[in-house]
């Protein structure tokens, strides 16, 4: 089944590109996502181990799961833009080609067992995103294409530099796959070992959006067309989480969980607080969901920090994420389609002139601050009573301050967005059916798990966190 | 002799940092893949041969060979020949480098008693090395001196895989996927566009996206 995930994308791609056809590459992109999620259950329901470096365990079917379930929303989405959009059939061949292979790559990162392979499947994922944000070829998607390849580049060499120090520490034996670091973790030289985690940290984190990594972040995120927005954020960013969550086993594994638990606190944070910073007067209603993906990691290296349930909130509040920012990008890029700005300023009274894009983005803004049906208020809830467990009330403190900055700036501009008068619309025909249906289903979907979190869903989420 | 190899490649890294011509960044990175064909060679001691065929390839051919023509023919191309104005002067910047690799001494001599596993000498050098990489990334204002410290930066981290004292072949091998981010940024990819849409290369042209 491996033979699916990883090669039938690429050649596929191949094939794409040899053809040229803009049809063909709508269809190709439909029944691979829906190759991906049929498979995706598959696994889940019966797991299966393909090869040595290819494995699906109860971790990574979770990151499997999310990823399947978002880029199917997200080819559906597709379908309507890549039929309006006007770019030369070379292009648009490119950009499909890019995009199977990056789904590719995210796949192989999330269900690699070798830390090595994970590192190159990270490199891949990289290289074969760059196209997706330069697609509109305009200066500043150059720009953010540079500083995204470039800001990357050096973070993935930084974690390369981690796995050679973590090398240099193994004891007997010299096999990086996670089951033997697993197993040998006592026995890893922990000079070695606590100069790795911080690069690896630094490293993936770069990918992750982790403050003060993160300058890529939000030009990448703005600069980009949205489904290539929500999969950057729904996606790629848990794929190089899941990085860090390995390395981070073999830490608490060596007995050096208070080590990786602090850094993770620190930079988690960062991250919240940096987003607080920018959110809270920003101009671009695209760079506002990029900086509230910042916080979300943020929140989940907070979560990871804390340990114990906060594995589970970490779980849940990833799985959430992914969901309601895939169906906030999707809903910013029928706002950008209609008024042809980004600037929060220029966009008024979009409950009048088209009410399902403004519900959507009320609701996707309820669903990212956590207001109640949405699962992520379980998950914040459940990581501040498990910090109040632990007695960390002074953090709990500047945690929750910090996200209601975060929720204000949202929320300030959401509003101001949404009321008001409609101004006259540049372009007043309403996008097809094809672009609203992904976000309903990704919110029934965040509604279903908020309100009564059916039980395979806890399962799969629990197993996952009893694995970190 | 190979110790003497290996501070010829620190002394690279501090010709860079004097020097303000595009064509000696070339020459410095040039020298360094020569100096790593040679490390590898005559000191990485492989047992596998095709690993060693492959790695003296890759660093002679295509590090000291193809990569620094490829630069020599873009900046003709493009008339770039000195590093304008830098974040800050030259003396400053050697003064840094310096200390960085006096730090790597340093490091170098203190693993000598205290750590197993590694050659203190090569661990000590690529350390600065990426260090100064690092450093010339931040301090450089032009893309394609961007570009060449990240070389530099990739080179030290080259040299730091083969510190390890035992035979881990792939830790090698997957230093050199990274001259793939090279080949990307110079294979006309960006560069050239780079260069249509910013007439003169310059890093400040980079900065429109921001809050």
């Amino acid at each position: 089944m491996i033979e699916t995930l990883i090669f039938l994308p690429i050649a596929l791609a191949v094939l794409i590109l040899i053809v040229r056809n803009n049809t063909l590459n709508i269809v190709v992109t439909t029944v691979y996502a829906a190759v991906l999620l049929t498979v995706s259950i598959m696994l889940y329901l019966t797991p299966a181990s393909f090869t040595p470096y290819f494995r699906c365990d109860d971790l990574n079917i979770l990151f499997l799961l999310v990823l399947a379930a978002v880029f199917f929303g997200v080819a559906v989405f597709i379908i309507d833009f890549l039929r309006k959009n006007e770019a030369p059939a070379k292009s648009q061949a490119l950009f499909t080609a890019n995009l199977l292979v990056f789904i590719a790559s995210m796949t192989g990162v999330i269900l690699s067992t070798h830390l090595a392979l994970l590192w190159v499947f990270v490199e891949a994922t990289t290289l074969s995103s760059a196209y997706l944000i330069f697609f509109s070829h305009s200066d500043a998607s150059l720009e953010a294409t540079w500083k995204y390849l470039f800001i990357c580049s050096i973070g993935i060499a930084i974690a390369f530099v981690g796995i050679i120090f973590l090398s240099m520490g193994l004891g007997n034996s010299d096999s990086l796959f996670f089951d033997d670091l697993y197993a040998g973790a006592s026995s890893i030289n922990p000079f070695w070992l606590k100069l790795a985690f911080p690069f690896m940290l630094a490293g993936f984190g770069t990918k992750v959006g982790f403050a003060p990594m993160h300058a890529w972040l939000p030009d990448a995120h703005s600069e980009s067309p949205s489904p290539v927005s929500a999969l950057l954020s729904g996606t790629l960013l848990n794929a190089a989480l899941l990085g860090i969550m390995r390395v981070n086993k073999i830490m608490t594994l060596a007995g050096m969980k208070w080590y990786a638990e602090n850094l993770l606190l620190i930079i988690g944070f960062i991250s919240i607080f940096i987003s607080a910073v920018y959110i809270i007067s920003i101009k671009n209603y695209k760079r506002m969901l990029a900086y509230s993906s910042i916080e979300n990691m943020g929140i989940i290296a907070i979560c990871l920090g804390v340990g114990g349930a906060g594995f589970f909130a970490a779980m849940l509040h990833l799985a959430a994420h992914s969901f309601t920012k895939a169906a906030f990008f999707l809903t910013s890029g029928n706002i950008l389609h209609r008024f042809k700005s980004k600037n929060i300023e220029d966009v008024r009274g979009l409950l009048k002139a088209d009410p399902t894009t403004g519900w959507l983005w009320m609701i996707c803004f309820a669903g990212i601050v956590g207001i109640p049906p949405f699962p992520i208020f379980l998950s914040e809830f459940l990581v501040a009573r498990t910090m109040i467990g632990a007695g960390m009330i002074v953090p709990l403190v500047l945690f929750l301050f910090l996200l209601t900055i975060n929720m204000a700036g949202i929320g300030k501009a959401v509003l101001r967005m949404s009321f008001g008068e409609r101004v006259e619309d540049a372009d007043t025909h309403r996008a097809g059916v094809l672009s609203y249906l992904p976000q309903f289903a990704f919110i029934a979907l965040l509604l279903a798990m908020g309100v009564t979190l059916p039980q395979f869903v806890q399962t799969i989420i629990q197993k996952a966190a009893a694995l970190l | 002799m190979i110790q003497f190899i290996i501070i010829l490649f620190g002394l690279t890294m501090l010709y860079v940092s004097v020097t303000t011509r595009i064509e000696s960044y070339i020459k410095a990175i040039a020298a360094q893949g020569v100096i790593l064909f040679l490390l590898v060679l005559f000191d990485y001691g492989t047992t596998h041969l095709a690993n060693l065929i492959f790695l003296s390839f890759e660093t002679l051919a295509v590090k000291a060979v193809a990569i620094p023509l490829f630069l020599i023919y873009i900046i003709r191309k493009n008339g770039i020949f000195r590093e304008v104005d830098p974040s800050i002067t030259n003396y400053s910047s050697l003064a840094i480098t310096t200390a960085i690799f006096a730090a790597g001494f340093y490091i170098a001599y203190w693993t000598v008693g205290a750590v197993s596993n590694i050659r203190p000498f090569y661990f000590g050098i690529s350390i600065s090395t990426i260090v100064t990489g690092l450093f010339i990334i931040i301090s450089r204002k032009k893309i394609i001196t961007h570009v060449m410290g990240y070389m530099m930066l990739e080179n030290g981290i080259f040299l730091l895989a083969l510190s390890i004292a035992r035979e881990m072949p792939f830790i090698v091998a997957m230093g050199v996927l990274l001259d793939i981010f090279i080949a990307v940024y110079l294979l006309g990819l960006f560069i050239n566009k780079v260069q249509d849409s910013y007439s003169d290369t310059h890093i400040d042209a980079l900065a429109k996206l921001k809050d």
